[in-house]
C-alpha cells in the first residue's frame, strides 16, 4: 500500500478526512454554521468599510470611488487641540472604572456565598442585579434626579447645594460609582457560579485543619476565582478604550468637557452630528487598534504571571 | 490516649428526617473502627458529628472523657481523609499537607521537618512540590493522609478514602493503610461501604442500616455470627444464601432445621443456645454461606444456571426450589459436572447453618435483645 504524503496525512485527523467528519457531525456543523454566518455578516463585512478612514469619503462617490488620501485623518486626530485630553479622559474614565469595578463584583459574590441563609441570598442577588435591568437613559435621569442642586438626595444627605454635574472633577466618580451600582450585582453571577462549583469538601477540609471564614475565603474561595477573574480582567482590559458613549453622553454638560469629553463621544459627534465619516472612522479605528494591542498585552502579563491563556 | 465515646447520638435534619438514630459506641484508645452499610445508612453522618462537620441533634460525643457537641472542628483535635481527598489545588503538596500546622502557627522548620518526615514515610518526598493536579488518584490520596498525619490527630477520620480508586490500587491502598495504622498506632474511624475494606482493616466493625447500628463486633464476629438477616447478607462475599420456607422443629427436646422436607440437626453448642433462649418452633429462614455448601452428597437439589470458573475455584449460580443459591467450590479435585443446566446435589454441615426467625429477621442464636435495646447490638455471649 502507497503511504500516504503530509498533505494527506495533515487533511485526517484519526484516521478520518475533514469531509467525512463534517459528514459524521453534520448536525453539530450545522449548528455552528449560525453563529459564524452571523459574525460574518455583522462582524467581518463591515470591515470592509474600514477603509473609509484612509480616503477622503464622499457618499455620492461611493467607498472605493472615495480619494486615497491615507493617514491624514489621524494626523489630523493626532494634531487637534483636544486629542490630549480626550484620549487622557478615555484611558483614565476606563482605567478608574477597571480599577474600582473590577475587584467589587469579587468581593460581592465571596460576602454572598457567605450567606447561609437560601431565602435571604435570593432577595440579596435580585437587589443587586436590578440596576443592571435598568436602561442607560433612565439611569443617566435617575443619576441627574439624585445629583440636583435643588432637593436632589445627595445633596439632601450632605446638606449641600452642589451641582455635582458641573464639577468636572467629579464627572468620573460620579460615572464609576453609579458603573458600580449598576453592574457589580450583574457582574457577580459568574463568579457565583464558579463558587457553586468549588467542592465543598475543600470548606470542610480547611475547618477541620483550622482555618477561619476569612482563611477560607483567601485560600480557597479567592484561587477558585483567580482564572475567572483574569478572563474578565483580559477581556475589561480589551475594551479599555471603549468608555460607554450613552452614559458619557447623556452626563456631560459644557462644565465638565474638562474630564468627560472622551473618544466615543467625540466619534459619534464627528460622524453624526458633523458627517464627517472619514475622520470618525480613522478615530474609531485608532480605538480599536489599541484596545487589540491591550488586549494582547494583559493577555500576555496574566499568562506568564498565573497557569491561565485564554486568548 | 484517644478514647470516642459515642452516646445516643441522633442527627435530624430541618426537614426531620432522621439520618442517625441513638448510635452508641465506645471506640478504644489505638481502635481502628469501620463503619460500613449501604448508602444513606448514616455512617458518613456519624463520622462528620464526629469530625464537627454536622451538628449532633442529640446523644453526646466524647473525646478523651472530654464532651465535643460543641467545640469547634479544628479543636478537637482530629484529622479528617475525605472520599475526594479535598486537596487544595492551588496549593503544592508541601503546602497541602503544612496548611494546617502554618495555621496552628507552628514555627517553620518544625513544619517542615514534620512534613518532610511524612513525606518519606508516605513515599512522597518526590512529589513534594507539585501541584494535587499533577499527581495519581493514589498519590493524591497519600498526601491526603500525610497532610492528616502531619497534625499528629488523637483520632484519624477516614470517609470512604479508597472508593476512587480503582480496584488494584485500592486494594494496594489497603495494604498501605494497614501498615501504616501500625506506625501511627492511633484511633481510627473509618467509613466505607465496601464490606471487604471494612472485613481486613477494621479492629471492629459497625454495620449501619436506615441510620441505626445493626451489629458491633470484631470481622469475625459479624461474618461468623450476624444478628440479623441484614448483617448475614451483607457481610462476605458472595451473599449468604437464605433458604425461605425453612422450619425449626422441636422433637423429644431436639430442634431440628427443615428444608423443603430435608431435616438437619444443629450441633451441640446450637442446641444449647436455642435451648437457653427458650426457643419455640417457628418458621424460619436458613443462611448459609456459599463458601460452606459441599457439593455432591446431601439430599438437597439444586440447577445450576451459571457457572463462573475462577481458576482454584467456581462460583455456581444456581435455583433450588425458589431460592437462588451460590456455591463456591474448589476445582481441585472436582468429580461432579458443573456445567451449565446440570443437576446437582448438595448440602452443608449444621453448624455452619444460620437460623433467622422469619418475622423478626433476627439470628435465633446471635441476637441479643439486651445490647440491641441499648442500642449497641452486639452478638450473645454464651457461658457454655
Amino acid at each position: 500500500m502507497a503511504s500516504r504524503t503530509p498533505a494527506a496525512m495533515k487533511r485526517t485527523v484519526g484516521g478520518k478526512t475533514l469531509g467525512r467528519r463534517i459528514g459524521d457531525n453534520w448536525q453539530l456543523y450545522a449548528l455552528l454554521l449560525i453563529p459564524v454566518v452571523l459574525t460574518i455578516i455583522y462582524k467581518y463585512i463591515p470591515m470592509y468599510g474600514i477603509q473609509i478612514a484612509f480616503r477622503d469619503y464622499k457618499a455620492s462617490a461611493g467607498i472605493t470611488g472615495s480619494k486615497w488620501v491615507g493617514l491624514d485623518w489621524f494626523t489630523r486626530f493626532f494634531t487637534a487641540p483636544t486629542c490630549g485630553r480626550m484620549i487622557r479622559n478615555t484611558v483614565l474614565l476606563s482605567l478608574y472604572s477597571l480599577l474600582w469595578g473590577f475587584p467589587i463584583p469579587i468581593l460581592l459574590s465571596l460576602c454572598i456565598n457567605q450567606l447561609r441563609f437560601p431565602k435571604y441570598k435570593r432577595v440579596v442577588q435580585t437587589v443587586l442585579y436590578a440596576p443592571h435591568f435598568i436602561s442607560t437613559m433612565v439611569i443617566c435621569g435617575m443619576i441627574r434626579i439624585f445629583l440636583s442642586p435643588s432637593g436632589g438626595l445627595i445633596n439632601l444627605l450632605l446638606g449641600t447645594s452642589v451641582d455635582f454635574l458641573t464639577e468636572s472633577g467629579a464627572f468620573r466618580s460620579i460615572y464609576i460609582i453609579s458603573g458600580i451600582w449598576q453592574d457589580a450585582g450583574w457582574g457577580c453571577i459568574i463568579y457565583l457560579a464558579t463558587l457553586a462549583n468549588v467542592d465543598t469538601s475543600l470548606y470542610e477540609a480547611a475547618k477541620v485543619d483550622g482555618a477561619s471564614v476569612f482563611q477560607r475565603i483567601v485560600n480557597i474561595d479567592i484561587p477558585a476565582l483567580l482564572p475567572m477573574a483574569i478572563l474578565n480582567l483580559i477581556m475589561s482590559a480589551g475594551s479599555l478604550m471603549n468608555v460607554g458613549f450613552e452614559k458619557v453622553w447623556l452626563l456631560q454638560t459644557d462644565l465638565n468637557k474638562a474630564t468627560s469629553d472622551v473618544i466615543a463621544v467625540y466619534v459619534y459627534q464627528q460622524g453624526i452630528e458633523n458627517a464627517k465619516y472619514s475622520y470618525s472612522t480613522a478615530v474609531g479605528l485608532f480605538n480599536t487598534a489599541v484596545n487589540l494591542i491591550l488586549l494582547f498585552v494583559v493577555n500576555r502579563i496574566a499568562s506568564k504571571t498565573s497557569d491561565v491563556n485564554f486568548v | 490516649m484517644s478514647e470516642v465515646v459515642i452516646k445516643n447520638l441522633k442527627k435530624i435534619y430541618d426537614n426531620k428526617v432522621t439520618a442517625v438514630h441513638d448510635v452508641n459506641l465506645h471506640i478504644k484508645d489505638k481502635e481502628f473502627i469501620v463503619l460500613v452499610g449501604p448508602s444513606g445508612c448514616g455512617k458518613s453522618t456519624t463520622l462528620r458529628m464526629v469530625a464537627g462537620l454536622e451538628e449532633i441533634s442529640e446523644g453526646d460525643l466524647l473525646i478523651d472523657d472530654k464532651r465535643c457537641n460543641d467545640v469547634a472542628a479544628k479543636d478537637r483535635d482530629i484529622a479528617m481523609v475525605f472520599q475526594s481527598y479535598a486537596l487544595y489545588p492551588h496549593m503544592s503538596v508541601y503546602q497541602n499537607m503544612a496548611f494546617a500546622l502554618k495555621l496552628k502557627k507552628t514555627p517553620k522548620d518544625e513544619i517542615d521537618k514534620k512534613v518532610r518526615e511524612v513525606a518519606e514515610i508516605l513515599d512522597i518526598t518526590r512529589f513534594l512540590e507539585r501541584k494535587p493536579k499533577a499527581l495519581s488518584g493514589g498519590q493524591r490520596q497519600r498526601v491526603a493522609i500525610g497532610r492528616a498525619m502531619v497534625r499528629d490527630p488523637k483520632v484519624f477520620l477516614m470517609d470512604e478514602p479508597l472508593s476512587n480508586l480503582d480496584a488494584k490500587l485500592r486494594n494496594q491502598m489497603r495494604a498501605e493503610i494497614i501498615k501504616l495504622r501500625k506506625r501511627i498506632n492511633t484511633t481510627f474511624m473509618y467509613v466505607t461501604h465496601d464490606q471487604t475494606e471494612a472485613m481486613t482493616l477494621g479492629d471492629r466493625i459497625v454495620i449501619m442500616k436506615d441510620g441505626y447500628v445493626n451489629q458491633i463486633g470484631t470481622p469475625q464476629e459479624v461474618f461468623a455470627k450476624p444478628v440479623n438477616l441484614f448483617v448475614a447478607g451483607f457481610i462476605g462475599m458472595p451473599v449468604m444464601n437464605f433458604f425461605d420456607e425453612c422450619k425449626l422443629l422441636l422433637e423429644d427436646g431436639v430442634y431440628y432445621a427443615e428444608i423443603r422436607g430435608v431435616r438437619f440437626k444443629p450441633d451441640d453448642f446450637q442446641q444449647r443456645a436455642l435451648k437457653e433462649n427458650g426457643q419455640q418452633p417457628c418458621d424460619i429462614i436458613v443462611g448459609i454461606r456459599p463458601q460452606h455448601i459441599l457439593v455432591g452428597e446431601g439430599e438437597l437439589e439444586a440447577k445450576i444456571e451459571v457457572s463462573e470458573m475462577l481458576g482454584t475455584e467456581a462460583n455456581l449460580h444456581t435455583m433450588s426450589g425458589n431460592d437462588e443459591v451460590v456455591m463456591v467450590i474448589p476445582t481441585m479435585d472436582l468429580n461432579v459436572d458443573v456445567s451449565m443446566g446440570q443437576t446437582i446435589r448438595f448440602t452443608t454441615q449444621p453448624r455452619l447453618m444460620q437460623f433467622f426467625d422469619k418475622e423478626s429477621g433476627n439470628n435465633l442464636i446471635w441476637y441479643d435483645p439486651v445490647s440491641a435495646e441499648a442500642n449497641a447490638p452486639v452478638c450473645k455471649e454464651y457461658g457454655f
